[in-house]
């Protein structure tokens, strides 16, 4: 809301600055976001007296004229308007003057003749589109004196954030009321006396409602006689200052009530009504054509103004082009009528249609100044346009205004607030609120005026007195926490276990990423991910971001994108969030799953020297993947070759526990990674960390005690196919179930290029829990594990 | 008397031949020629049963000294090559050289300011809480005073899945969820990410938030004063000034915003410079977050009764607070995951 300090003025006598007023107001909840300066750009122009006035010499349509601008010296200025003429008083911009659009003001030589300064026309002054000629002023401006003062403008405006429950704020009216209230200040409303003439129009245009709860007062009054043109200069400034368009007087006199009164208005052109009007719902797929040209389909949801015809406005919303007043118009219908918010707001909504009307309508107007507005509105109305107004006001009022009686306890505002307020201050501040008061007894009864939507309960009241006696100034007390016995027993938040694998990552040497949950349809397209189950957003804000992610991937490999443009090596990507896919069970519908991510790419180490030059390959991953397992107390990890083709990764390798599969890792397929602009192999892991957790819940630690006696150490070297894997020969020889052999590691792979068999070396562990073994019995065992391995598995020695 | 001076003549010897020995190798070959097994001293000693046994004595005194003499001849001899042999290595030794580097790792920032609030709170005895990111209608807005048609609809774009599901706006749902779930008293904190359907310089579509809430028996603003003062005191210092305006939230009542002094400029609006401070143009003053008094609405969707329950909630955005307090100037870096922005973030 742009609030002018000067029309405030005209409301409420406040002599301070409008800093104080703004920071005042602020801490009253109404929020200062600006102070603007409209006519600053301006504020060093001066009246000027043109002394004479000659045609140049060498121009035909240049007058050379000699102004006084209370200078001390007669400046010389040459003007190029057609309507310059002696003895006018004009504004002038002085040598060194910056106008509105940039120009600079320098002394110039204009055909020959010197020139110091420009008188101005009002598009210069960048107050209105006129550039037909200089503005002229009234002849009494007084020489010398700075135009904005002249012309009274509205040089300061605050802007001022008007939270959606103090629609009564959205006018100056609104805005005097609190600045009264912030400064103990009168109130007084502009008075303009109202002349009527004629024969009384009641009944002259029927009035119908259709549905009492959707209009709760229709009013109108007529205005004849009007000249349709511009308004008087200083409304158009004014309106102008406040960020609102000037268009005729007719117009503009609705929207100065608007800013003023905050009552919205409408001026129908009476020679085009057909018949009475009537406010009723459209009829459905009706088609109507708004003041902004455009052609609107009607629901039957849409509040309708109505003629004999159809539909002449969208209730509160907008009028209708065919009905609305033109430069002809001779006779208006002013309305000023009241609508259910809601049903202001769903047909604004609707059409992407907002005005300053609907926006007033959807909060709230105030009842009980629909016919004050009327009947100001009207009289300026007359006073701009030369028109005259009739006689009466046609009205109807289904549900007139009942005023909210709302009990007020003031021990409860105070146990509330934490504050001792004295019941004499709470009895002040519900005057200065303007609410009636019956202080009686521990439960008061207070009313709410017309313009105090917000106020309807008790919580309301108390929170208009915190307010007034200032919400920085109640003392800051901790409070106690009650805890039951329990707490501590509770199990660990799923943030705080987020949190400690997310510290694990960090600690591991990880980057965590932050994703956006959506990414678009394509996206999950490239990676080939099921279209079934997926969730899309109704109105995504763009194709990129138009479905949830049903994978980490996606966002991953953006991130890879974005790294390699500037230039990293190597990634090593973390992520913990949620993917969604569809469940018809879940009382969202939607199935939301913690899933932590890794990506691995490029160089293995960030720095060179000392570490050697070398990628990260599947080890990397599957041991950062071990590592978070073993962190979280899960044993018994196996890694499965899959069978079925994985949708973006391959090799992929899925990761089971106890036989149940817990996630997914591998290479991303080239031809998709190549769309991310990697030139190296992509490593990719997705964990589903729900299970984890509950595996994770679910283990405890156990000491094992230490061994006693000693290890011996035996290594063996088995030639095997390429395809045979590790785990196999592992597996072969744990399954053995050798008494002495304590474990088996493998410590060497040699793998020459194109060959189809390597040498896999393994050291075996052996120990007796109760005596030091003897070289020759391990000799013994490890012949039996070779001999064992040789003739089950496809190996030799 | 040839074996005395021949005894004698070794400690000259020696003391001429350890000026040649330049490495702990050929002092070890000189301590071998003169007191190895077969040294020098050992050999004259051989001839020692030779020599009348009137003689031997002294010869034998002599020996024993000589032989003292010798070893601490090569002693030091030794140490003056070992310390010198130090003293090179020393001197190669090149402490500027580069640390063979672990990975290093990094939290992104609103983690680790999710981190830091929710263990303030955790310290003041408040519970973590988390919930769904899709959200219905209700939780998101119906239950939190916001019936449909409500205005303050506006005050939040939103994201729809269907018309009655969609992503949640802020992590105030959970405010209902967890008072349906729970019984009062409670003290709860719910970070989690949020939506909004707006993207430009200053907003992302996705963002982070930390909710908060304690109801109970006469819980008042003055506790909520407090609760923030100290909260945001923990999180930007202690010096920091605390200032609540009245504001407007639909679920609740008295609503406040919550500004602290600004942490760039020390909260007089323009730099030592002169220059004005662009974090809080100028007013000293930085909006922080969002609180009031539970709306006696809210707990009655809860089934709560508003005559003997009382409660404060308050809202936070993470990128805002990382922001301010890491002095980063650009939203959309968060999301990016430049390796370059992530890893400042140890
Ligand atoms: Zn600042």
């Amino acid at each position: 809301m742009l609030l002018s300090l000067k029309w405030l003025r005209e409301f409420v006598p406040f002599e301070g600055s409008a800093q104080e007023l703004g920071d005042r107001l602020t801490m009253l909840g109404l929020e200062l976001e600006e102070l603007a300066h409209p006519y600053e750009a301006i504020s060093s122009i001066v009246v000027g007296h043109i002394i004479t006035c000659e045609q140049h010499p060498d121009s035909d349509h240049m007058h050379v004229c000699t102004v006084d601008a209370g200078q001390g010296e007669l400046l010389t200025i040459v003007c190029g308007a057609p309507n310059v003429a002696q003895g006018q008083k004009v504004p002038v911009a002085l040598v060194g003057t910056t106008m509105p659009g940039g120009l600079q003001i320098k002394k110039a030589k204009l055909r020959g003749v010197p020139s110091f300064g420009m008188i101005c026309s009002e598009r210069e002054l960048g107050l209105t589109e006129d550039h037909s000629g200089i503005m002229v002023l009234p002849a009494e401006s007084p020489v010398g004196a700075r135009l904005v003062d002249v012309l009274d403008l509205d040089t300061e405006v605050l802007e001022i954030g008007i939270t959606p429950n103090r629609a009564d704020c959205l006018s100056v009216l609104g805005l005097a009321r609190e600045t009264a209230l912030a400064f103990n200040l009168p109130l007084s409303l502009p008075s303009l006396p109202l002349v009527e003439c004629g024969a009384d129009i009641a009944g002259s245009v029927p009035l119908t409602i259709a549905d009492p709860e959707l209009c709760w007062l229709y009013s109108g009054r007529i205005i004849e006689n009007v000249h349709v043109q511009p308004s008087p200069m200083r409304v158009r400034h004014r309106l102008h200052a406040v960020g609102v368009r000037p268009i005729s007087n007719i117009v503009d006199v609705t929207n100065y009530i608007l800013m003023e009164l905050g009552q919205p208005l409408h001026s129908f052109d009476l020679a085009k009504l057909a018949g009475g009007i009537t406010v009723a719902p459209a009829v459905e797929g009706e088609k109507f054509i708004t003041l902004d040209e455009q052609e609107r389909v009607l629901h039957a949801s849409d509040l309708t103004i109505r003629d004999q015809r159809g539909a002449v406005a969208l209730a509160g919303v907008m009028g209708g082009l065919a009905t609305s007043m033109t430069a002809e118009s001779t006779t208006v219908f002013l309305e000023s009528a009241l609508f259910k918010p809601a049903i202001i707001r769903k047909t604004s909504r609707r059409l992407g249609l907002s005005s300053e009307s609907s926006y007033r309508f959807e909060r709230g107007v105030d009842q009980l100044g629909c016919l004050r507005s009327l009947d100001r509105a009207a009289a300026l109305m007359a006073a701009w346009s030369g028109g005259s107004v009739r006689k009466g006001v046609c009205k109807v009022e289904p549900k007139p205004f009942v005023a909210p009686v709302i009990p007020f306890r003031p021990a409860r505002a105070n146990a509330l607030l934490g504050v001792e307020l004295t019941e004499e201050f709470s009895q002040q501040t519900f005057a200065a609120l303007g609410c009636p008061v019956q202080a009686e007894g521990d439960t008061w009864q207070v009313t709410a005026p017309s313009w105090r939507y917000d106020l309807s309960r008790e919580a309301d009241l108390i929170e208009e007195v915190g307010r007034v006696h200032g919400l920085d100034t109640i003392a800051p007390v901790l409070p106690q926490l009650q805890r039951s016995l329990d707490d501590a027993a509770l199990p660990e938040s799923p943030f705080s276990f987020w949190m400690r694998v997310k510290r694990w990552g960090k600690g591991l040497g990880l980057n965590e990423a932050v994703n956006y949950s959506f990414v678009g349809h394509k996206d999950l397209d490239h990676l080939h991910l099921p279209q079934e189950g997926r969730i899309s957003i109704m109105n995504p804000l763009s194709a990129e971001q138009d479905a949830l992610r049903t994978a980490l991937a996606p966002g991953l490999l953006q991130n890879l994108r974005t790294n390699i443009a500037q230039g990293a090596a190597g990634l090593r990507l973390f992520e913990l969030a949620h993917v969604f896919t569809a469940d018809a069970s879940s009382d969202t519908t939607a199935k939301e799953t913690s899933i932590i991510g890794f990506l691995l790419y490029g160089s293995r180490y960030d720095s060179a020297w000392p570490q050697q030059e070398a990628d990260v390959d599947y080890t990397d991953l599957k041991g950062i993947v071990e590592h978070l397992l073993a962190f979280l107390h899960i044993g018994g990890m196996q890694c499965q070759l899959a069978s079925e083709p994985h949708p973006y990764l391959l090799p992929c390798v899925n990761v089971l526990v106890g036989g149940q599969p817990v996630g997914v890792m591998g290479r991303v397929r080239p031809d998709m990674a190549d769309a991310f602009h990697a030139r190296k192999d992509v490593w990719l892991a997705e964990l589903n960390l729900d299970m984890l957790c509950t595996l994770h819940r679910a283990a405890s630690v156990h000491f094992s005690a230490l061994p006693v006696f000693p290890p011996v150490r035996r290594d063996i070297t088995v030639i095997a196919p390429a395809t045979l894997s590790v785990q196999a020969v592992l597996d072969y020889v744990t399954a053995l179930k050798l008494p002495l052999l304590e474990k088996i590691n493998l410590i060497d792979l040699f793998e020459p290029e194109q060959a189809e068999e390597r040498n896999i070396t393994f050291r075996l562990i052996f120990r007796h829990a109760e005596r030091t073994l003897k070289d020759a019995e391990v000799d013994k065992v490890r012949e039996k594990i070779a001999a064992a391995l040789v003739k089950d598995l496809p190996v030799h020695l | 008397m040839d074996l005395l001076n021949e005894l004698e003549s070794l400690v000259p010897e020696l003391e001429r031949g350890i000026g040649q020995a330049f490495s702990l190798a050929e002092l070890e070959e000189l301590r071998v020629t003169f007191l190895g097994r077969k040294g020098r001293l050992a050999q004259i000693m051989t001839r020692l049963p030779s020599l009348s046994p009137e003689e031997r004595p002294a010869v034998g005194q002599k020996a024993n000294a000589i032989k003292n003499s010798l070893t601490e001849i090569f002693d030091a001899r030794k140490a003056a090559l070992e310390a010198e042999k130090e003293a090179a290595q020393l001197a190669r030794f090149d402490a500027s050289l580069p640390g063979r580097a672990p990975w290093g790792g990094s939290l992104h920032p609103t983690t680790l300011v999710q981190e830091e609030i929710c263990g303030i709170f955790q310290k003041l005895g408040y519970d973590i809480a988390v919930g769904p990111e899709v959200e219905n209608d209700y939780y998101n807005f119906e239950a939190l005073n916001m019936p449909p048609e409500h205005p303050a609809r506006d005050m939040q774009d939103t994201l729809y899945i269907t018309e009655k599901v969609l992503m949640r706006t802020h992590t105030s749902p959970m405010q209902v969820r967890t008072m349906l779930a729970r019984k009062p008293p409670l003290a709860v904190v719910v970070p989690g990410k949020v939506y909004r359907r707006d993207s430009d310089l200053t907003h992302t579509p996705m963002f982070h938030q930390v909710e908060g809430l304690m109801v109970g028996e006469n819980v008042s603003f003055a506790h909520l004063r407090g609760t923030l003062t100290a909260f945001l005191r923990g999180v930007f210092g202690a010096k920091t000034q605390v200032r609540f305006r009245p504001s407007f939230f639909p679920f609740t009542e008295p609503s406040a915003e919550v500004d602290i002094s600004c942490c760039m400029c020390g909260g007089k609006g323009h730099h030592s410079n002169g220059e004005p401070c662009r974090v809080c143009k100028t007013t000293g003053w930085v909006e922080i977050l969002g609180c009031g008094m539970i709306d006696p609405a809210v707990f009655e969707a809860v089934g709560y009764d508003p005559k003997t329950i009382s409660g404060f909630a308050f809202g936070l955005g993470m990128e805002r607070i990382a922001m301010l307090k890491y002095g980063i100037g650009d939203l959309r870096m968060f999301f990016e995951n430049d390796v370059r922005f992530l890893s400042q973030f140890v």
